[in-house]
């Protein structure tokens, strides 16, 4: 069969590559031995060397009792018992992201944050980043205590001193007695620091401002001009049954994803409420993977597709909104479907649609790669098709606004212009690396008498600034937010800070006396003073405010009207005469990645080795690019590519590697944020090159560029690949029309037979579902399970290597033609399968079948044949080559869950269905004096998952959500020839379209039919669990080469 | 002459190394096998002996926690102290203990106790689990003794059944093997329906 109707992971699989198809053929895509690791640190001699002087040690060992020392508390803290966790709700705020949170801390530490289920945005909800969140915490480069830079004449570092803080004060103090300061910070969301801000502004007679380089200024405009209001209304994905995307990546990274995300799944269930989601983009984002209809358009054709939309659905409904000089203007955007490249009729046909579900539906436009020069023209048409469908007030709800974003680009502008004109000879910066984001600010800020930087390390900013005064992380200090408007929570501290840190909050205070006489002079004082004042009003405040500790939020009134009417200017604004101009070769549109964002966590491990959900690549960002134009510059992938802005100055120009994109518009191409940081650390140092000069004046879409390519090329670390499934039936699509008809549409059933007795379950029965409807593969399983599990990370070399240690990896398969693919995300964690092919092969029974469904590991049973890796059919299996824990630098390792073994070199590791969590509430309910009830258990993966596509529970409970998910027509097995029985099961992706891209896509297409007939030669040929059929694409294949399949087998046995 | 002498040297040697190694054997210089009856020096001489035993305070008033954790938490000294802020020594050696308690609390200095019974890395024993459910069992039960077990130390006090006769030692120490096998045989017991799949503690 043609692979171009079959699912691939990436185009070298596509093409047949034969290096690809030997590196599926290979479980360990290297070996221990292999010639290239001698000159590492981990040689092979080091490590027979290691492995005598542990032998000889053991040896001795035999008969020395190891001594070890218990150190109680002096005074142990109330309501504290050593090995129970304690719980607390906090809030994390991260770009302009909001998430109430709830602290999961052992022994004084926290080791987890899990999300908060009654905060109204994430709603129990995470995300990969707000995981990761905990090991920024025990970063290890991160500043022990207040410092000074010992900067010469051209203010670069010389040496950095540490100071006291009453001697860095004194400095300061005196700094700032001059006058003319400024205060620059991030995205703030904490009502208190905006009004301590405000009044040390006041009465220092200061100036702030607030600039990232990731901002929603561009959609305040609009909303301004449309509106009448400079803000960001609440987008409720969750009242939407039709979302038109005009290149926002709302599942990923705009504004606040995981609020959308969770709000979007609710529309995702095919049995209930299924929506539908049409996506226009030119980069792959993660909406566009999800949506149900994807077209591509670059970036600077936006104006014109907005435009054409608005004449089409003007035409259609003859709205009375469009003024008469509009109407005009319209005119010329009749043939623009063909100008882009679209479908005749397309348009219309989704102008209909729009118009079908009225109130029902959200257009939504905004973020990076649509910052272009005309965003402010894209985002105002926008907001009048919503104003023309009546979703203003519905799906578009003023009645609550981000408080969240409050950074802008124009005050980056202003505080270049004051620092030129003298105006600000002072300046502190909290959290935003100014040095890295705007490169171009470097050379100006230096100008400056002094910069106090209040960041967490000598980074860029860091060093050229004059004084560190090192700050906190948000899990050592207080403040408080508020996400939505009316929406509030507090940040509280759950760990003593871990150095001699002070917030940049109860820095401003101390720094300036004349704040002193009218205001707390304490930090924590001074919010609860706020809170007092305008946030819990009641007479009985100290109540409310532990109460508000407890739950984590407060929710207060909507303060505004949910609807505004759109205005008249707004909509003569969008009258154009001029003509548009063609586009250049390539332009270039910046992006967030969802694991790095805008790269204020570059120095964490576990967001490094996140593979990207749609491209698949970890450690490295580089330049996605086209298959066409990847053809006709004659670039490979991984090769390096120069990459020069065309602008009048100096342009910018960056060295980078080339992924190329299925599914990416000719003529764009993409680069990441965050990366090519190199002072935040060991981790983040070497790793990509910095988007960051690229900005034009904030603009970061449609950018034009040349791009030239070298002879250089690099290997891009992907998992994707690894892990191989060979072509059976791995993910099963359908549309929502054949759904309807038949709800197992699409899965293939195998007859199945078996010889022997299953294994008999009496009390519980795990399982798990999971939903590929709902899933968007936004990664946080991911991390969640790293953060729960200690599952540790093992560097770009060694995931080139395939030893990358996820427990749950997401599988992303593109389907169809690469130009324009479809796109399936798989979670894949252990099987935990009742015939599990590991455990019968395993020589020392270190993976043994437990009494509840369990599929367990016995880490100290375990010699490390890796039998069990080879004989696994989902590959699910984790090795540990190394001792990765003494990789670990202090205090990494307080991150790390004392209910989890960290396991050593030599053992092979997988997903354990969160088995401690399953013990921990048992042992709850005996605590409790009830009865255990299977609900109770959720596994880290559900828990953070904003789509809930993972189900867990008791099979052998009829009422169990799990088992009535298995009852699902949608549900079927992976791999179910094989007859392992797994107990994790997946339900169907089901698509809102007329035609699914690839279709005849599915396993069995070739086959299906007579397959029933054959089932117990098809059993006997399927059976080769890594037979690794590896020259068959396609799983139809197997019967007309069924001599090869023994063969291959034999290949396949290590 | 000299083979004679080199010969003697080496018997003596050998003796006086077989001598040694009897007596760091016996001492617990040097333990085989399981750690049975091992039984280190601690920092501060406290007596169980006086405490279980004489004064009969529950174990559960110091190892506080005991049945909600997987630990049994050391007691922190602020337990100590609720009692001897008023319970004075009585005696010089009792001072001298007393001393280097109260010392320890008042400089808020931790006490570095030695570790007593070991389990092997990779095993999880959750306490809270087994002194609840031993509890349940002795309670049910209308005749507690009919449980009661003079072998495994199955007393009124669930603790003993892995702990021994704690009330009676002045200085701890290990009373089983802690063995796989001494748990097992545990968990197989008709009575106690114990899981024994691998799964149960090891994780």
């Amino acid at each position: 069969m043609d692979s171009e109707n079959n699912y691939w992971v990436s185009l070298d699989q596509w093409r047949k590559d034969p290096e690809f198809e030997a590196l599926v053929k290979d479980e360990f895509v290297s070996s221990p031995f292999a010639p290239d690791d001698s000159e590492s640190g981990w040689a092979r001699r080091e490590f027979l060397k290691l492995m005598g002087a542990s032998l000889a040690l053991t040896s001795f060992g035999c008969v020395r009792r190891p001594s070890e020392k218990i150190v109680p508390y002096v005074k142990r803290p109330e309501g504290f018992i050593p090995g129970v966790s304690n719980i607390y709700a906090s809030a994390l705020h991260q770009g302009t992201e909001v998430f109430g949170v709830l602290v999961k801390t052992r022994e004084g530490r926290p080791i987890k944050v899990e999300g908060n289920p009654d905060y109204p945005q994430n709603l129990g909800a995470m995300s990969a980043r707000a995981h990761a969140s905990i090991l920024n915490l025990y970063d290890p480069e991160r500043l022990t205590g207040p410092k000074k830079n010992l900067l010469n004449e051209k203010k670069s570092n010389r040496d950095t001193v540490s100071v006291s803080w009453d001697q860095l004060d004194k400095e300061v103090k005196k700094q700032i007695a001059k006058g003319s300061v400024g205060v620059l910070t991030s995205h703030k969301a904490s009502p208190s620091t905006k009004n301590l801000i405000s009044r040390f502004v006041n009465t220092m007679s200061a100036k702030s401002y607030s600039w990232s380089p990731v901002n929603y200024e561009l959609e305040k405009k609009a909303n301004e001009l449309s509106f009448g209001t400079n803000s960001l209304p609440q987008l409720k994905f969750d009242k939407a049954k039709y979302v038109l995307s005009i290149g926002c990546d709302f599942l990923g990274t705009y504004l606040s994803p995981t609020e959308f995300t969770k709000a979007f799944s609710k529309t995702r269930s095919p049995e209930g409420n299924f929506g539908k989601l049409v996506v226009f983009e030119g980069l792959m984002s993660l909406t566009g993977t999800n949506a149900d209809e994807r077209y591509q358009v670059r970036a600077s054709q936006f104006n014109e597709l907005v435009m054409a939309l608005v004449l089409e659905v003007a035409n259609l409904k003859g709205s009375a909104v469009v003024t008469p000089a509009l109407k005009e203007s319209l005119k010329q955007y009749k043939g623009t479907a063909a100008k882009l490249g679209l479908n005749a009729g397309e348009l219309t046909r989704i102008a209909k649609e729009l118009i079908a579900h009225g109130s029902q539906s959200l257009v939504v436009a905004g973020g990076l790669s649509s910052q272009t020069k005309d965003a402010v023209k894209v985002y105002t048409a926008v907001n009048l098709l919503n104003s023309m469908l009546g979703s203003v007030g519905t799906t578009v709800d003023f009645s609550r606004t981000y408080q969240s974003a409050t950074a802008t680009t124009s005050d980056l502008v202003k505080l270049k212009n004051e620092i030129n004109s003298g105006a600000v000879k002072t300046l502190i910066i909290d959290s935003v690396n100014i040095a890295y984001s705007a490169p171009e600010m470097v050379e100006v800020l230096k100008k400056l008498e002094m910069i106090i930087y209040t960041g967490d390390r000598n980074d860029e900013t860091g060093r050229i600034s004059d004084v560190l005064a090192a700050g906190q992380h948000s899990l050592e200090s207080w403040s408080d937010v508020e996400g939505l408007s009316g929406v509030y929570s507090i940040v509280q501290p759950t760990i003593e800070p871990l150095y001699d840190t002070r917030s940049f909050q109860q820095s401003l205070l101390a720094w300036s006396d004349s704040l002193k006489g009218s205001a707390p002079s304490a930090w924590y004082e001074y919010i609860k003073s706020f809170w007092k004042s305008n946030v819990l009003t009641g007479e009985t405040f100290e109540k409310e405010w532990a109460n508000a500790l407890k739950q984590g939020v407060v929710i207060a009134n909507a303060p505004n009207k949910a609807s505004r009417p759109i205005l008249n200017d707004a909509i003569n604004s969008l009258v154009y005469k001029g003509q548009h101009p063609l586009p250049s070769q390539f332009e270039l549109s910046l992006y967030q990645k969802v694991s790095m964002g805008s790269g204020e966590n570059a120095n964490n491990a576990w967001l490094q080795e996140l593979p990207d959900p749609v491209s698949r690549i970890c450690w490295d960002n580089y330049l996605t690019i086209s298959m066409k134009d990847a053809e006709q510059l004659k670039v490979r992938e991984g090769q390096y590519v120069k990459v020069k802005q065309v602008s009048e100055g100096a342009p910018v120009e960056v060295k980078v590697p080339v992924h190329i994109q299925p599914g990416q518009i000719k003529g764009v191409v993409g680069l990441a944020l965050g990366y090519g940081q190199k002072h935040a650390g060991d981790i983040a140092k070497e790793v990509g090159v910095s988007a960051s000069g690229f900005f034009d004046g904030g603009l970061a879409s449609g950018l034009k560029v040349t791009i030239e390519k070298t002879n250089q090329i690099m290997k891009l670390s992907s998992p994707q690949g690894h892990h191989s499934m060979e072509s059976r039936q791995i993910v099963v699509e359908s549309t929502l029309k054949d759904f309807k008809q038949d709800a197992s549409s699409g899965i293939h059933k195998h007859k199945i037979f078996s010889l022997w007795d299953t294994h008999k379950y009496n009390g519980h029965k795990w399982g798990m579902s999971v939903d590929l409807s709902s899933c968007t593969g936004c990664a946080a399983c991911v991390i969640a399970c790293q953060s729960e599990n200690n599952v540790p990370t093992v560097g770009k070399k060694y995931v080139d290597q395939g030893r990358i240690m996820h427990w749950i990896r997401i599988d992303r398969y593109y389907v169809g033609k690469p130009e324009d693919p479809g796109v399936v995300f798989q979670p894949v964690m252990c099987m935990h399968c009742d015939n599990a092919p590991c455990e019968t092969v395993c020589p020392v029974a270190a993976t043994v079948h437990g009494d509840e469904g369990t599929n367990d590991m016995i880490y100290n049973r375990c010699v490390g044949t890796r039998y069990c890796a080879n004989n696994c059919p989902y590959k699910v299996r984790r090795f540990n080559w190394f001792h990765y824990r003494e990789n670990i630098k202090a205090p990494v390792e307080m991150a790390f869950n004392p209910e989890v073994t960290v396991r050593s070199r030599g053992v092979m590791e997988k997903c354990s269905f969160c088995v401690h969590r399953i013990k921990e509430k048992k042992l709850e309910a005996v605590r409790e004096d009830r009865k255990f009830k299977a609900t109770d258990v959720q596994t880290a993966c559900q828990q953070s998952c904003p789509t809930n596509a993972i189900t867990f529970g008791d099979m052998n409970d009829e009422t169990s959500e799990v088992s009535k998910a298995f009852k699902n027509g949608r549900t079927y097995s992976l791999l179910e020839e094989l007859n392992n029985q797994p107990a994790v099961r997946y339900k169907t992706k089901i698509r809102n379209t007329d035609h699914l891209k690839g279709a005849k896509a599915h396993h069995g297409g070739g086959h299906g039919k007579d397959h029933g007939k054959k089932s117990a030669h098809g059993a006997d040929d399927h059976g080769q669990a890594k037979g690794g059929h590896g020259k068959d694409s396609h799983h139809g294949n197997d019967h007309s080469k069924d001599s090869h399949s023994t063969e291959s087998h034999t290949k396949g046995g290590h | 002459m000299k083979s004679k002498l080199i010969g003697a040297l080496v018997t003596f040697g050998l003796i006086g190394g077989l001598c040694s190694f009897v007596y760091a054997l016996t001492t617990n210089k040097v333990v085989i096998g399981y750690n049975i009856n091992y039984e280190p020096d601690q920092p501060i001489p406290f007596s169980h002996k006086l405490h279980a035993g004489e004064m009969q305070i529950n174990c559960k008033y110091c190892h506080a926690g005991v049945d909600i954790s997987r630990h049994s938490p050391v007691p922190s000294l602020n337990i100590c102290m609720n009692c001897h802020l008023n319970i004075l020594p009585k005696n010089d050696k009792q001072t001298e203990v007393f001393t280097a308690m109260s010392d320890k609390y008042n400089n808020d200095e931790p006490v570095e106790w030695e570790k007593v019974h070991l389990l092997p890395d990779f095993v999880k024993f959750p306490h809270a689990y087994h002194i609840r459910s031993l509890e349940e069992k002795r309670n049910a039960s209308a005749n507690a003794v009919e449980l009661a077990d003079e072998s495994n130390g199955y007393k009124a006090h669930v603790c003993q059944t892995c702990h021994g006769q704690v009330q009676e030692m002045d200085v701890v120490y290990q009373w089983s093997s802690l063995s796989m096998g001494w748990c097992v045989n545990c968990h197989r017991k008709p009575e106690h329906n114990a899981p024994v799949n691998c799964g149960t503690c090891h994780y």
